[in-house]
């Protein structure tokens, strides 16, 4: 490694294990999401640093920029309150589980870096004769042309599995229709006009704040579920002596 | 820069794997524009039509043995056999999920998405008919398998090995009955083999880092010349093993496999315990014997070793269950174990004997899962072995087939179990693997165990009203139940005629 090479490596590589730690031990499911953000641009970066441009760029556009955003997306509208269940259904899984990891870890880290002492790149510059981005087509379509192609397989089968497991068909009369939405906003019982929207006061303007009710209350039904309801101190409740 | 020339790729060698490609594609053309109520049977017609296919070009194929795709298949004598031994078992399993007479509808869910245990899942469970995807799925599985016992690059061979997990998994999820225990198998299933397949992919950027290639030629010449420390192709191999070892259902990877094999639909449960069994075990004869056959000294302690765990533990574990599919589910870790035994053989003698246990064992298991479709009551299969006691009384013909299959397993003369148990332990001994042997033969004993107090709980016992109703089966279970037991028959008595293909097919081309 060169100088600058070595400089990225040391800068990135603690970087890109934090966000692998972060993302194990995030409670938040988008919290998770963004530190596996983090790893993934990292070695998105080593991997141009070592010589391979097109994989590393691909690497952060595909994975980083498109996959894990669209996750992101996934996991926002299915609701960012849905936390795991921390409970250990087996007892001492856990410290078995890290003691293992670690343990692992450990005897593929000392390993490699024994294996590893003193080899430098070889053939690199060969792979890259003729411009990365044409080796790496060239070994797609001769060597590598049948597991290219079957990977497409992989894809079909995919995308059937997600379609049948998430796919719910309806008949006719099982989805309610305009009518039954109607009739079912005007029954008894429920309120037919919008709801009150979160409270805008002059020392607050979040969404967490409730509307107040003509009558001072708090309108529970103006602040979304998944919100904490935000408590206002007496201050903040009180008259601002602008009704004068 | 010069111009890329198009790889030469012997079509009619691939033949078979693009047949069933193209089919399951088509398949799934089919679910798009076939109307509902002839899906099935399109769908079904196309699948066995498509296999078969592949299972004629295969035979036509018999004698070939050539590399083809720049060296990335190596359909050679064991890749033939071993594809033809996958399309006859995929076959016979294909009947079995074809079966709709037993239960209307099939054993497939109509729709996977329902909320389990809602008015809507319990309207579907009585009489929608079930999935049809679950045919060019199986395809898919079946393309892939094909594909990984040809697979002569790791890369390659990783990539089939997740062709056809992917749709194992899926088709686990699957079941009409009991949805909530095959969602969790799926699960289950699914995040094990992902953790498996992450071991392999590890494994080959390990051997990858010695070797400077993928290629089995080039490892088993890299491990032969090469003067560097091997402890990157060491650790590589162990970490390729883990890989296959958990398709395989060895100790300690077996976990996976009582509750995958329990949770999944039956005709799929048949489906992974003779199929993915042929294909793993084909991917990891050819890695042992043609990449790594030089380290055989090194990886033999240690996998002989995983071998008599997986003999041990498996029978032991058999002795302990109430369930009739954990108990085939022990029983088919504990085959693991026997099979790992004719791996470990090394030579033409434990190649050859390894394949003939796959395809005996292979058609016992499929015949074993057709009996247990057809034991059943008015919630579906009836799994406990204690509603199994008198059902000699009450259906003789199905007990007996039963009977005759289980003592298979228990290795009895007379049957494909003792054949095959014989092969690999004479082929264990000449190999010098006498310790192996020994630990096998303990291990069948420990096995009988359970197989007899089934035997003696269908016999001995007086019917209780608890005893389930055998279901008339359909023409597709009885063609099923009609092959396993014939060919467990068969081989048992003939055993020549499969051992006379096998040592012709015995040998791997580089």
């Amino acid at each position: 490694m060169s100088g600058g090479e070595a400089t990225l490596f040391w800068i990135l590589a603690p970087l890109a294990v934090i966000g692998a730690l972060g993302m194990v031990l995030a409670r938040n499911a988008v919290h998770s999401a963004l530190w596996l953000v983090c790893t993934m641009l990292s070695l998105g970066v080593f991997y141009v640093a070592q010589a391979g441009p097109f994989i590393g760029m691909a690497q952060i556009i595909v994975y980083t920029g498109a996959i894990m955003m669209l996750f992101l997306f996934v996991l926002m509208l299915v609701g960012r309150d849905a936390s795991d269940s921390l409970i250990e259904t087996l007892r001492g899984q856990r410290v078995a589980a890290i003691v293992l990891g670690v343990g692992f870890a450990g005897i593929v880290g000392a390993g490699l870096s024994r294996a590893l002492a003193g080899t430098g790149a070889i053939g690199l510059d060969a792979a890259n004769e003729n411009g990365n981005l044409q080796g790496i087509a060239q070994l797609l379509f001769t060597k590598y042309v049948f597991a290219f192609e079957v990977t497409s397989a992989l894809l079909i089968s995919a995308a059937v599995g997600a379609m049948i497991l998430a796919h719910v068909e309806r008949a006719k009369g099982e989805k309610p229709t305009q009518v039954d939405r109607m009739k079912a906003r005007f029954a008894p019982g429920s309120y037919p006009g919008p709801k009150a929207g979160p409270g805008i006061f002059a020392t607050s303007d979040s969404v967490a704040t409730p509307a107040r009710l003509p009558d001072g209350t708090f309108a529970e039904r103006s602040i979304s579920k998944i919100l904490p309801v935000r408590e206002l101190t007496s201050e903040e409740s009180a008259l601002k002596g602008t009704e004068k | 820069m010069e111009d890329l020339k198009a790889p030469s790729i012997d079509y009619a060698a691939v033949a078979p794997i693009l047949i069933l490609f193209g089919a399951a594609c088509l398949g799934v053309v089919v679910e798009a524009f076939v109307p509902r109520r002839a899906r099935h049977a399109v769908q079904l017609t196309l699948a066995l039509l498509a296999t078969l296919a592949g299972l004629v070009v295969v035979i036509t194929q018999a004698s070939t043995r050539v590399t083809t795709a720049v060296g990335a298949l190596a359909i050679d004598g064991p890749a033939v056999f071993l594809q033809g031994a996958i399309l006859v078992l995929a076959l016979v399993s294909l009947l079995l999920m074809g079966e709709r007479k037993l239960e209307p509808g099939g054993a497939f869910v109509p729709q996977a998405a329902i909320t389990v245990g809602s008015e809507a899942d319990e309207r579907q469970a009585a009489r929608a008919p079930g999935l049809t995807e679950v045919y060019p799925i199986s395809l898919f599985a079946i393309a892939g398998m094909l594909l990984f016992v040809a697979a002569n690059d790791l890369l390659t061979m990783f990539i089939a090995l997740e062709v056809f997990s992917l749709p194992l998994y899926l088709l686990c999820a699957l079941a009409r009955r009991r949805r909530l225990l095959s969602q969790e198998a799926a699960l289950k299933y699914f995040l094990l083999g992902s953790y498996a397949s992450a071991f392999f992919l590890f494994g080959v950027a390990l051997v990858y880092g010695f070797v400077g290639a993928v290629d089995l030629a080039s490892i088993h010449t890299a491990a032969a010349e090469s003067d560097r420390d091997p402890l990157l192709l060491y650790a590589g191999l162990a970490l390729l093993s883990i890989g296959l070892l958990f398709k395989t259902a060895a100790v300690p990877f077996h976990v996976w496999t009582p509750d995958v094999y329990q949770g999944a639909p039956t005709p799929v449960t048949a489906f992974m315990a003779a199929c993915t069994k042929v294909a793993a075990f084909g991917a990891l004869l050819r890695v042992l014997y043609v990449g790594f056959n030089g380290l055989s000294w090194d990886f033999t302690p240690i996998l002989g070793v995983v071998a008599v765990l997986t003999m041990i533990i498996g029978a032991v574990l058999a002795v302990t269950q109430t369930d009739i599919k954990r108990l085939l589910a022990y029983s088919s870790i504990a085959n693991a174990g026997y099979l790992l035994v004719g791996v470990l053989a090394s030579g033409e003698r434990g190649l050859a004997s390894t394949m003939f246990y796959l395809v005996a064992y292979g058609f016992s298991v499929l015949a074993a899962f057709a009996v247990v479709t057809l034991v059943r009551d008015a919630d579906g299969e009836a799994g406990h072995l204690s509603r199994w006691a008198g059902l000699g009384r009450r259906s003789p013909l199905i007990a007996g087939l039963f009977t005759f299959i289980l003592l298979a397993f228990a290795g009895i003369p007379l049957t494909s179990g003792f054949i095959s148990k014989f092969a690999v332990f004479a082929a264990a001994m000449e190999g010098g693997q006498t310790w192996l042997v020994i630990a096998g033969v303990i291990s069948s004993i420990v096995l009988a165990f359970p197989y007899l107090r089934v035997v003696v709980m269908m016999w001995l016992s007086d019917p209780s009203d608890a005893t389930p109703t055998v279901s008339v089966p359909g023409v597709l279970t009885t063609a099923a139940l009609a092959i396993g037991v014939a060919m467990t028959l068969l081989l048992g008595v003939a055993p020549s005629l499969l051992l006379d293909l096998t040592t012709g097919a015995a040998e791997f081309v580089q």
